[in-house]
């Protein structure tokens, strides 16, 4: 077509040399994507704890993370993100091409490819899988990625290696919606998808000759509660630079241990070989362990996860929950906000919560997003004297006893809710509680389930402040709108708003819309930079440190590159290697 | 006769268990939160897809509604089906509490194993040296907070690198160590409760001694609150080891009934709850049928 | 029962000292348990010494301060506010040392604070859940059991059903539902004693079946029906004879459920459901302990537990059925 835009990407090199090899071998040879790691040798099995079991095998309804962590290794996407570079780069789709208005995509599918059962694949599983993935009867949670501008992307096979995909509005950074959504394998389910049963498809006690996918490894074995064994994937479309097919383990074992201090017991003993994420605790414990401190044990600086507290600021029933709504007045209050941010020991969460091994944060963007974040932000130092001015322009003041008043003489109490599953913003609310305390301010601690403390949250508002935490899964904003959008579900401090209640919450609505639609990164980037900038002005999230991520491995594990992103430790699984080879199996 | 009684009490245990269930019911009902919670806070998640959701699991049915599907499903043997693995709540209780079994009744037959000679030991060499020690030891054993002495136990274990974290060997000895105290004061007391009756004066002028006398006259005559304990001790073979499987890593029943309870999977709730309801149930039945065996009295009383 | 066994002295005085201890608590304990000393986090206990640097003993103990300087042992200072029973307030604590120097004579937790003085304070809140929900377990379990025991039939029936059905129910679950429940504005004082209700009223089945087991053996005695024949009620039966004879049980009993209700608190902290900061209890005191981190580097966390330990073998040495067989140690 005229005018189109042909968008070349930074492993061009590489993919030419592979087609060009491709070429001249036999004309039916696979079209493989070189991997850029070391090359290794093959052999072995990779030992990784999961802290709960996987629900569910089907890429199209899993929800939980650990379902996603498994189903990710058997299947493949067309296009992924890099997770150390954080750039989208070629998958199952070799190339694309986008026309110049950012509405349609065009991708050409590798040739020769098949699935894990050796049946090929071509573009009609793609449109199979986007079919399936958009079907409104089986409800997937994939169907929202995929709605643009409030219409459903088109998908068209041209022939048998390039698929078109048509937007209604142009969408920033479109391509990176095809990170993770696994191509489905028509042979095996289009007829569970014509007779509705879907949904029900590939559960757990599934065997796994009728399980397909296009990843690494595929279902080997399945023990109930214990663990669930995948082994290579002899028809895997990657290799090394060498030629040598990947991926090199024999097997992957996941294993099912709930708690993290039980995960670092089994380390320690040499019965696992990978930790994905363990506390800074652990890791000192580690450090000193005979049996683990060799290894690579590795910090990797700040993620994409920010803890903040947040205030109640919608609209409370005033005759069903009187206290709450009086003191929503104080909380609405900008400066009251203000005031309790400057007052925040950010420095003593870092050390006392993290012992060190975090980033303390004024605004949501944590520094692990360099492409993100707005660097002209301030990061004042805490000021106990400046939170006490604030205050006094708020119209506060302090009785005798140094209790804070507000201007009816009302003293300022309020609770903070907290997950009593997250040991870490317990211990936040404890210094906080004691650095409110400077302030006169008296706060309870309400230690509840994380489920009560949703529904209190997000259904029946009944709370006054609350410490959470939120992770990314990507670097983009867009996985994120919900967030800011007034409208959205997860803005948290005032959800589904049918108008936005302030302006700077409108501001921040229209600033997202438009960064949402804008193709230029550049330009995205300032309309992101003003949302950070009113974020950090207004404190609807007053944001109080981002943990680093700390992973572990044995020492004879190549090719281990952890990312701060997730998957931290298994996103180049096919590239894992042993430099020695293991006696036996970990049994 | 022997007939009639189990009859009426397995009646009696059909007509508790289903007062449990409907009781457990309501019990989940009036806990906040529900199985789409954690989904609500995921930002790409459109509310509609959540409405749709809803509807798919009927977690908007009203709880009698939810109650007689619940029976239905009992009818077909799957005891409902749990939202997060969409599989039968039956499926996935068997394989689990298997192993949960393996861990308890193996404790339970080791404990039982080292409180019998433990205790008639204690109750014969009264206040020699061994009763002191064993009286000292499990007063602080039980005194001790038994989560902190797991605690205590999983850390030594790590160090020494003894036990293999994943197996069965450090289960077994908390659960052994936590019951194991008080059934040795049980035994020591019972037996010593019989020793001062006359017979036993009796047998020891006709020349019955030392273990003899203990484990085949004293014993078995101390049999009436023994058989009430194994019963209770039979009764926890679901719910003893719960906190412990989940602490230490082990893939039984444990993990699976917290975890469920924490996303709020309805029926993967109740399921093990009447699970362990029935061993609660059995076992008190097992106590008393035991005591039927053993004890005389109460067969000629009969 | 009126003499006290040697066994029975020793836990009575223990017990006594203790409560003592722990009511007094803001005096005796040197800081305030909510104070954090973002500097000394996770610190040993400090050492208190009589021989200094030189050689020279002191009649004083001393502890060296970070600078290096030794500050003695002072009684009766100036410290945090506290206050006696909820009462008057005062700012004398038995005993500390000069600031900067500090005096952690079970070392500090992750946050600085005190594990002494989080220690005693937090005896007031355990101390009060395990008495608390103790008298409620028994008086529950001391109406019921009498009510079964003496009128047998279908009450009895009723009433030992009700306890099976009782110890079946997944109360974890029913603990989760009220914790989220509680409104928010609740002082720690009101969520103890709504945790208190809660554990007592789940434990009555035991003191019930016990208390049975006694009115009924209590209700054949010959007196008794001479009693009725002469007409007395069946309530003026109860409360005569049958109460009396229940005593026993009832002391035996209270000296088993107030430690284990004590350990029950302990266990709910440990799931996330105890108390919030800034109260303290046994319980959250012993939380970290869920760490393995924890325990591999800081053993003096360990001591608060081998405290709450002592107290529910004081309690048990009061028991009188171990009194039967030969004195429990």
């Amino acid at each position: 077509m005229k005018g189109n835009v042909t968008v070349r990407f930074r492993n061009t090199f590489p993919i030419a040399v592979g087609l060009s090899i491709a070429a001249c071998a036999h004309a039916a040879a696979p079209d493989l994507l070189i991997a850029t790691g070391e090359a290794g040798r093959y052999g072995g099995s990779l030992v990784v704890l999961e802290r709960a079991e996987p629900k569910t095998l089907n890429p199209v309804t899993a929800l939980d993370v650990p379902s996603r962590d498994v189903i990710r290794r058997m299947t493949a996407d067309l296009i992924t993100i890099n997770r150390r570079t954080l750039q989208t780069q070629p998958s199952l789709a070799k190339s694309w091409t986008v026309s110049h208005d950012g509405r349609e995509y065009v991708l050409e599918l590798r040739q020769g490819l098949r699935f894990s059962d050796g049946h090929p694949m071509d573009a009609g599983d793609v449109v199979f899988t986007f079919q399936v993935d958009l079907d409104e009867a089986v409800h997937s949670p994939q169907r929202d990625l995929l709605i643009v501008g409030g219409q459903p992307i088109q998908v068209e096979e041209i022939d048998a290696t390039h698929v078109r995909f048509r937007l209604t509005q142009p969408y920033a950074a479109a391509e990176r919606i095809f990170d993770s959504l696994a191509i489905l394998p028509r042979h095996l389910l289009e007829k569970t998808w014509r007779e509705g049963k879907l949904g029900q498809a590939w559960g757990l006690n599934t065997p796994p000759a009728e399980i397909a996918g296009l990843g690494p490894f595929r279902l080997k074995e399945y023990r109930p509660g214990e663990r669930i064994v995948l082994e290579r994937n002899p028809y895997y479309w990657q290799m090394d630079q060498k030629g040598q097919r990947l991926p090199y383990l024999d097997h992957i074992e996941f294993r099912f241990v709930p708690s993290e201090d039980a995960q670092v017991a089994r380390f320690i003993g040499g019965e696992a070989d990978i930790l994905s994420r363990v506390g800074a605790r652990n890791l000192e414990l580690l450090r000193r362990e005979a049996g683990a401190k060799d290894d690579q044990l590795e910090d990797l600086g700040p993620g994409l996860e920010y803890n903040f507290l947040f205030f109640n600021l919608g609209s409370v029933d005033a005759q069903r929950y009187p206290e709450i709504a009086a003191r929503q007045a104080w909380f609405r209050d900008v400066r009251f906000r203000q005031a309790i941010s400057a007052a925040v020991d950010r420095d003593a969460i870092v050390r006392v919560v993290y012992g060190g091994r975090a980033t303390a944060l004024w605004g949501h963007v944590t520094p692990a997003n360099r492409l993100w974040l707005n660097t002209a932000l301030p990061h004042p130092a805490r000021s106990v004297e400046h939170a006490r001015r604030l205050l006094q322009i708020a119209g506060f003041r302090w009785d005798s006893e140094g209790a804070l008043l507000d201007a009816s003489a009302k003293p300022v109490q309020f609770s903070i809710l907290v997950s009593s599953s997250s040991p870490e913003r317990a211990q936040m609310a404890t210094l906080l509680q004691d650095d409110l305390n400077k302030l006169g301010i008296h706060t309870q601690v309400v230690p509840l389930e994380f489920r009560a403390l949703l529904d209190r949250v997000l259904n029946s508002r009944q709370y006054e402040a609350c410490i959470l935490g939120l992770v990314s899964g990507d670097a983009d904003p867009n996985p994120e709108m919900n967030v800011w959008l007034s409208s959205g579900g997860t803005h948290l401090w005032n959800p589904n708003q049918n108008q936005p209640m302030t302006p700077w919450e409108a501001e921040i609505d229209s600033l997202m819309r438009q960064q949402m639609i804008t193709l230029n990164h550049a330009h995205r980037k300032q309309l992101y930079d003003r949302v950070q900038r009113i974020a950090a002005d207004n404190l609807p999230l007053i944001c109080l440190a981002s943990p680093n991520i700390l992973v572990a491995a044995r020492r004879g594990l190549g090719n281990f590159q952890p990312a701060v992103v997730d998957h931290y430790t298994l996103w180049n699984v096919e590239q894992l290697y042993w430099r020695e080879p293991r006696q036996g199996g970990v049994q | 006769m022997l007939r009639g009684y189990l009859l009426r009490r397995m009646l009696h245990g059909f007509f508790l268990l289903a007062g449990i269930s409907i009781l457990s019911f309501v019990l989940l009902e009036l806990a906040p939160g529900d199985f789409l919670g954690e989904a609500k806070l995921n930002p790409q998640l459109s509310p509609q897809t959540l409405l749709a959701l809803r509807e798919r699991y009927g977690l908007d049915q009203t709880l009698p509604q939810k109650y007689i599907q619940w029976l239905g499903s009992v009818a077909d043997g799957s005891f409902g089906i749990s939202f997060a693995y969409n599989l039968p709540v039956s499926q996935l209780l068997w394989p689990r509490a298997r192993k949960t079994l393996q861990l308890t009744l193996t404790s339970l037959a080791l404990s039982w194993l080292l409180a019998l000679p433990l205790g008639v030991w204690s109750a014969a060499g009264r206040d020699g040296w061994l009763d002191r020690t064993v009286r000292i030891v499990t007063s602080i054993l039980i005194a001790l907070p038994d989560l902190v002495l797991a605690c205590v136990l999983f850390f030594v274990a790590v160090q020494t690198g003894r036990f293999r974290s994943g197996g069965p060997a450090l289960p077994v000895t908390i659960l052994v160590l936590a019951a194991l105290p008080m059934l040795v004061r049980h035994v020591r007391s019972a037996v010593l409760d019989v020793s001062s009756q006359p017979y036993v004066r009796v047998a020891r002028s006709h020349g019955i001694a030392g273990a003899r006398l203990w484990f085949r006259w004293l014993l078995p005559a101390a049999a009436n609150p023994l058989c009430s304990l194994f019963g209770l001790s039979v009764a926890g073979l679901i719910s003893s080891s719960l906190l412990v499987e989940t602490v230490v890593g082990w893939p039984g029943l444990g993990p699976l009934f917290l975890e469920a309870i924490a996303a709020r999977d309805f029926y993967l709730v109740i399921g093990p709850v009447i699970l362990s309801a029935t061993f609660l149930i059995a076992g008190v039945l097992v106590g008393d049928l035991l005591l039927y065996a053993v004890d005389p009295r109460i067969r000629i009383r009969q | 029962m009126k003499q006290l066994r040697s066994n029975q002295r020793l836990g009575t005085t223990g017990l006594i000292c203790l409560h003592v201890a722990v009511l007094g608590a803001g005096f005796l304990a040197p800081y305030d348990p909510a104070e954090q000393n973002r500097a000394f986090t996770l610190q040993p206990p400090t050492r208190i010494r009589f021989v200094d640097g030189q050689g020279q003993f002191h009649a004083l103990p001393f502890v060296m301060g970070v600078d290096g300087r030794a500050r003695s042992l002072r009684f009766f200072v100036a410290g945090a506010k506290y206050r006696w029973l909820g009462g008057p307030s005062s700012r004398i604590h038995l005993f500390g040392v000069d600031e900067p120097g500090h005096i952690f004579l079970l070392g500090t937790d992750e946050f600085g604070r005190d594990q002494f003085s989080r220690m005693l304070c937090g005896g007031q809140i355990s101390l009060l859940t395990g008495w608390l929900a103790a008298l409620l377990a028994l008086g529950l379990g001391l109406g019921l059991g009498l009510v079964a025991g003496f009128f047998g039939g279908w009450r009895d029936a009723l009433i030992m059903r009700g306890a099976e059905l009782f110890l079946a129910l997944p109360w974890l679950y029913l603990l989760l539902a009220i914790r989220a429940f509680l409104p928010l504005s609740l002082s720690p004082w009101t969520t103890t004693l709504a945790i208190a209700l809660l554990t007592g009223i789940i434990g009555w089945t035991r003191p019930a079946r016990l208390v049975r087991g006694v009115v009924m053996s209590a209700k054949e005695r010959d007196y008794v029906y001479a009693a009725r024949g002469f007409g007395a009620s069946s309530w003026h039966l109860i409360a005569r004879h049958c109460l009396p004879e229940t005593y026993g049980v009832l002391f035996t009993q209270m000296a088993l459920l107030v430690p284990q209700f004590i350990l029950a608190e302990v266990a709910l902290s440990f799931l996330g459901l105890g108390i919030g900061d800034p109260a303290v209890s046994w319980g959250t005191l012993l939380a970290p302990l869920r760490q393995l981190a924890i325990v591999a580097s800081a053993w003096w966390m360990l001591l608060p537990a081998l405290f709450v330990a002592a107290t529910a073998w004081c309690f048990s040495l009061l028991d009188n059925e171990g009194e039967r067989n030969g004195a429990v140690p």
